[in-house]
């Protein structure tokens, strides 16, 4: 079940090409918005420097595609994050499983009790040849999902600021994942007043209306049965799931848009859904 | 297979060229995502009018990854140069490019997710730097859609990829030993989807017990005769208190399945089944 775990942490990292070097200030967290440099690696990849327990820097990736952080073993060492843990001689590339680590910093942004795992991840070690550059791990989820984050490429920057959120355990969702039936059942978060179908091999964009409840929010907002609903706050409605997924997101009484063609006229309707089902 | 895309990339000089013209106005647009069951940021895409296609937001490749099942769907095929121009990507929420280049190809990855069922939506591809350094991208996951606005940037366009050079250290087997694992598990790409019926019914809290504070005259509960003014007691036997719980009862409750509410009004109570009906 090791074996299997550690094989399928390893599909979930998105990685696939690259990252260099960027200067930081070593500052605990502060709740403003700090702006971090990135290097654009040759390859396309992001790289930061990161301070690990107040070690380092350290070259690594920031990777939005994982949602694990991962550090390798020589890092790992470095840092002392395998203090009191008893290392496992015989590991598929050097997976140590997972480790917290109690302080990660990028740029002057720090977050605690990081989930990461240690491992020498092949593609990170491959780039890292490839590029000649000293790269140690990579950045991911658990970290950069605690802030707001803001992406320039131009700037080569990001910003963060602590949003707040806090991240679940990957590892959790992923055993309770593995063990679901595989089944969900999509549910509104409100009532909106109406139905729609979409005929077999009708491969167009959009729904069409079947029907209008009488007195509904939809009825109020000027929906007419024969409408093609293209999109409902801005998501694609191009099945009848997608409308209802759609729907699963929008709160009673937050009001939004919907794209309507009717005839050869696109429109667009502010619907205000109501509590309820 | 990822190596060779990265060696390519890394050792072959790549001219800068300026591929988008600049945008007179500065555009923004609000980018809905999805997040796998681990937490991958997944955008939806259509491509050449196909789709939609689910991609995950990825710093961490070099570019636009098509599996290739979908690349053929959109009628692409690598050219020459190892990549695939699309002539039109659109994004969800807004932002287009045309004339675009992506790689067709199925990363171990996909293989394994998707064979085993692990991001909860079958993911049909990577979103990487290529596409990515035209915008300027907000994340926060307290919302559930991303703020991208166009920058006027000069993207390179993607390397020559070399054939046969590199390999993945052993990695590239493991997308097809979960996929054939999740085979003999039963797991699927996408989850079985079931949809939850409609009532016609407007609630609010009330002091003790829910309350209908409007009624859909011609949905479901209406036709069955619930009235403004009703406390919902039980729904399907179970004891609510609040909006929340009715909604948290009901919500596996699909179109065209049995509802029974136990309704209280002035002159007692009662309960009223009915089926429920499609819709939102």
């Amino acid at each position: 079940m090791n074996m299997l775990r550690a094989l399928a942490l390893i599909l979930l990292i998105a990685l696939f090409a690259p990252a260099e070097d960027t200067p930081r200030a070593d500052q605990p967290a502060p709740a403003k918005p700090v702006v971090v440099p990135f290097e654009l690696l040759k390859s396309g990849h992001m790289a930061v420097h990161v301070m690990v327990n107040d070690k380092g820097p350290y070259l690594l990736i920031f990777d939005t595609g994982a949602p694990m952080s991962l550090v390798n073993n020589k890092l790992a060492n470095d840092a002392g994050l395998f203090k009191g843990k008893m290392k496992s001689p015989f590991a598929l590339f050097g997976s140590q499983g997972n480790v917290k680590i109690k302080k990660l910093s990028v740029g002057g942004q720090s977050a605690e009790n990081v989930d990461a795992i240690v491992m020498d991840h092949p593609t990170v070690e491959a780039l890292a040849r490839a590029l000649d550059k000293p790269l140690c791990g990579i950045v991911g989820f658990p970290f950069f999902a605690r802030f707001k984050m803001t992406l320039d490429y131009k700037t080569k920057t990001m910003t963060l600021v602590p949003s707040g959120y806090q991240p679940p355990d990957i590892m959790k969702a992923m055993t309770s994942a593995l063990l679901s039936p595989g089944a969900k059942t999509l549910a509104p978060a409100a009532q909106f007043g109406l139905i729609a179908v979409k005929e077999a091999g009708d491969q167009a964009d959009g729904v069409d209306i079947k029907e209008v409840i009488a007195g509904s929010p939809a009825a109020k907002a000027g929906l007419k049965r024969g409408d093609r609903l293209l999109t409902l706050d801005g998501r694609w409605t191009d099945s009848v799931s997608d409308l209802y997924e759609a729907a699963s997101l929008v709160k009673p009484d937050e009001k939004v848009e919907l794209q309507v063609k009717r005839g050869d006229k696109t429109l667009r309707l502010s619907v205000t859904p109501v509590k309820g089902f | 297979m990822l190596l060779r895309v990265l060696i390519g990339l890394t050792l072959i000089a790549l001219p800068l060229l300026s591929a988008q013209e600049k945008p007179a106005v500065v555009k923004s647009y609000q980018v809905p995502y999805k997040t796998t069951i681990p937490k991958h940021l997944v955008v939806r895409v259509k491509i050449n009018g196909k789709g939609p296609f689910n991609f995950i937001l990825d710093t961490g490749a070099p570019a636009m990854i098509i599996a290739t099942k979908i690349g053929e769907k959109a009628g692409l095929a690598n050219g020459e140069d190892g990549w695939a121009v699309l002539d039109k990507l659109e994004i969800e929420g807004g932002p287009t490019l045309t004339k675009i280049k992506a790689r067709v190809e199925t990363p171990f990855q996909l293989e394994g997710m998707n064979g085993l069922g692990m991001a909860g939506l079958e993911i049909h591809g990577l979103m990487g730097y290529h596409i990515l350094a035209r915008y300027r991208m907000e994340i926060d996951f307290t919302r559930n859609k991303m703020t991208w606005t166009e920058i006027d940037n000069s993207v390179p366009e993607p390397g020559r990829i070399r054939k046969g050079v590199g390999g993945m250290g052993g990695l590239d087997v493991m997308g097809s030993m979960m996929k054939s694992l999740g085979g003999m598990l039963g797991r699927k790409a996408n989850p079985e989807i079931s949809l939850r019926g409609l009532v016609g019914l407007t609630l609010e809290n009330g002091d003790e017990y829910p309350t209908v504070v409007g009624v859909l005259e011609n949905g479901p509960a209406g036709k069955a005769g619930v009235r403004k003014g009703d406390l919902i007691l039980k729904v399907n036997d179970r004891t609510v208190t609040s909006v929340g719980d009715i909604l948290r009862f009901a919500g596996k409750i699909s179109p065209g399945q049995k509802i029974s509410l136990l309704i209280k009004r002035k002159d007692g109570e009662q309960t009223i089944t009915f089926l429920t009906g499609e819709g939102i």
